[in-house]
């Protein structure tokens, strides 16, 4: 499971899945970077910031797919965020540092990390507020224009690389990136030990979601979806109890079953299916008091029953990737309490991405995390 | 550090804890003459290729600590607490009362047209008092309990009143610091006398308010004091500690522990600048009576002697690096 390092500076081949266009693909060679220890724009868009950054250069070794990755690929955009110029694809990674710039205290060569894909300005309120994940200048891996690091190097802040203890392989490394949005969907959700929690939706995120939620030492969690291999899944990784949506059933019989089953209102409903039925229900099942975490994105204007949820107190919160997060994620991993590792399903050398891809895209074999390996000494060991 | 903007630095002001600088504890300072000032407000002259929130002519605020924007208290919003804090005139850093000076431009907040240098340069303090009443979870319809009327009592109370603090009370040893916390419009105000014992004092301030104070402000460091902020405020309340005093305290911490009361330190402010601002911008905040005394650069052996010796009872005295301004 673990690769050897293959060279550093010296190397040339830093072969890098690269988007140029809707369904359109790439394994393309890029220049090795260096390392910067001065300062540097850290958004295109915006040359006006420029902060310090004391970056490493690591080796990439696992780089997961994300449904977003397989979504600028297929339409090539999302939201405001267009690809407008060849952008190399993948931010949810892991990797070894291989060479630091002058002036990195916390990492040195050899050191296993799991990356955060997105560095704020520093600059600005948001970001001194301790809110860097809404900075306005945010320069996120696989968001155009900024590339992402599905390549076989890959320069970052030294800060936003976070050390992988021994035991945690580079898989569950490059898991943080997801795991750390279920994090933060707790936090928002305001989530403690004893609670009880809903998960709307069992992908990948729903999954994390679940498993960070027993992690934090939820009392119960109930996970919900439309497709009964997923709720399988979910219940063989932990959850207590499932329960299959139906889109024809009337609302209020659903809002009770799912009571029902679980043995009470949840003290916070998760989103992480984005579908207005699940959002709807959210609403309606969630005990009084309590709050609704969306964390899954779908349509931009949505039908629903708010009155109740306004004058039951129940809380809306959105979530939008993460901050300060990936050190829970990671002590969750380590110390036991959250077992990832059975989310990685199948497993690509980075000169097979676009099968990688189309697997994602297909669903064939049930994917649920597609891990993507650059380092060319990757060995598959079952 | 970030982009730069040279203010010239117009005004600075003394703050007593500058004076423990002359106490020459560590040989290295004095051999590299550091230099003094972090309370301070200037105008713009130049600024560099990057920077794009100001332009020359502005007149800011200068918030005097940067911190090093990677670390996990810089990124979790508490700059304020990073152990590569760069502090004016905090050694082995220079401060900023001296004619022209660099700051990083996103430390520099644009002062409202209605805000002179002068109360631009009383920013600082304000902050502290902001983020103080931050700590302490100051809210409207607060009953609350400042002890000491020096500067930053006193910017403790404005800011207290600011937001939204209904009944105000404020201790001190000295009837012209609490003559002085009237005139910025404490509702009520005790006169510490040298043989009043702690119980006296609380049973003082309840007798005053009618009830307990919400929130203790506790702005001397003075030992008796942080013990009477412990008993008088209310079941549930918080005391905040503003006040820096002995390293060691003995305190009546059962009575605190068993009736929820909790203690929060406060150490200087983070993203506080803009809200202190809006006060004084909007009116709810009046910082000129605090401004008591003027001196040239030239002068500033002199503003010192002044702030040490207290003589010509000074509130806030302010250095005019500027030879432009007459003073």
């Amino acid at each position: 499971m673990f690769s050897c390092n293959s060279g550093g500076a010296d190397a040339k081949d830093n072969l890098s899945a690269v988007l140029c266009g809707i369904n359109d693909l790439r394994l393309e060679q890029r220049p090795v970077p260096k390392p910067r220890d001065h300062r540097k724009y850290l958004s295109p868009n915006k040359p006006s910031q420029c902060t310090p950054t004391l970056e490493v250069l690591l080796q990439m070794e696992s780089v997961g797919i994300c449904g977003s990755d397989v979504h600028f690929l297929v339409h090539g955009k999302i939201g405001p965020f267009v690809v407008t110029d060849p952008m190399i694809i993948g931010h949810e990674a892991s990797g070894t540092v291989v060479e630091i710039g002058k002036k990195v205290k916390t990492l040195k060569p050899g050191d296993r990390v799991a990356i955060e894909p997105g560095v704020g300005c520093r600059m600005c309120s948001y970001c001194k507020e301790g809110r860097y994940h809404l900075c306005p200048d945010m320069a996120f891996c696989a968001t155009p224009p900024i590339d992402g690091n599905l390549s076989r190097f890959f320069a970052h802040d030294e800060d936003f690389c976070f050390k992988l203890p021994d035991h945690l392989t580079y898989d569950e490394g490059a898991l943080m990136e997801p795991l750390a949005v279920a994090v933060h969907s707790l936090k928002q959700a305001n989530f403690r030990l004893g609670q009880v929690l809903l998960v709307m939706g069992a992908g990948p995120i729903g999954l994390v979601t679940m498993l960070a939620g027993k992690a934090i030492g939820a009392s119960a969690v109930l996970v919900t979806d439309t497709e009964d291999f997923r709720l399988k899944k979910a219940k063989d990784f932990g959850a207590d109890c499932v329960y299959q949506m139906c889109e024809d059933k009337p609302e209020d019989e659903i809002v009770q079953e799912i009571k029902e089953e679980l043995g009470c209102e949840p003290h916070a409903t998760i989103d992480c299916a984005g579908a207005v039925q699940a959002i709807r229900i959210s609403l309606k099942v969630t005990r009084t008091g309590g709050v609704v975490v969306l964390t899954g994105m779908g349509q931009l204007e949505m039908n629903i029953p708010l009155t109740s949820a306004i004058f039951r107190e129940v809380d809306i919160k959105g979530v939008f990737r993460y901050n300060n997060d990936y050190p829970m994620a990671i002590d969750m991993v380590a110390s036991g309490r959250a077992n990832v590792k059975p989310l990685v399903t199948h497993h690509f050398k980075i000169e097979d991405t676009v099968k990688a891809f189309e697997t994602a895209k297909t669903r064939e074999g049930n994917p649920i995390k597609i891990m993507i390996h650059p380092n060319p000494n990757w060995q598959h060991c079952l | 550090m970030g982009p730069k903007a040279r203010p010239k630095c117009r005004l600075a002001t003394v703050s007593p804890h500058k004076l423990r600088i002359q106490n020459p504890e560590s040989r290295n300072m004095w051999i590299r003459r550091p230099l003094l000032g972090h309370e301070a407000s200037g105008t713009v002259l130049e600024v560099g290729k990057n920077v794009k929130t100001l332009k020359p002519g502005d007149r800011v605020a200068i918030e005097p600590g940067v911190g090093c924007r990677t670390c996990s208290f810089c990124k979790k919003g508490k700059y304020h607490l990073c152990s590569d804090m760069i502090f004016c005139a905090s050694p082995p850093y220079d401060g900023n009362l001296c004619r022209y000076y660099v700051h990083d431009a996103d430390f520099c907040f644009k002062l409202p047209d209605n805000v002179s240098l002068e109360e631009g340069t009383l920013i600082e303090p304000l902050a502290v008092g902001v983020h103080a009443c931050k700590r302490a979870k100051v809210r409207f319809g607060d009953v609350v309990l400042i002890l000491g009327a020096g500067p930053i009592g006193l910017v403790t109370l404005l800011a207290a009143k600011a937001m939204g603090a209904t009944k105000t009370i404020i201790t001190d040893l000295v009837g012209g610091r609490l003559d002085k916390a009237k005139e910025l419009g404490v509702d009520y105000t005790l006169k510490i006398e040298k043989n009043m014992t702690e119980v006296e004092t609380v049973s003082k301030i309840g007798e005053l308010l009618q009830e307990a104070p919400d929130v203790s402000l506790e702005c001397t460091g003075v030992e008796q004091c942080v013990r009477v902020a412990l008993e008088a405020t209310k079941t549930g309340g918080v005391v905040a500690l503003v006040g820096l005093g002995k390293f060691e305290l003995t305190l009546p911490l059962e009575n605190a522990i068993l009736r929820e009361v909790d203690i929060r330190g406060v150490f200087r402010y983070n993203n506080d600048y803009p809200a202190a601002i809006e006060m004084v911008k909007t009116g709810k905040v009046d910082l000129k009576p605090l401004i008591t005394h003027h001196f040239r650069i030239q002068d500033s052996g002199k503003a010192f002697h002044m702030a040490k010796t207290g003589e010509g009872n000074p509130i806030k005295i302010l250095i005019h690096p500027n030879p432009d301004d007459y003073y």
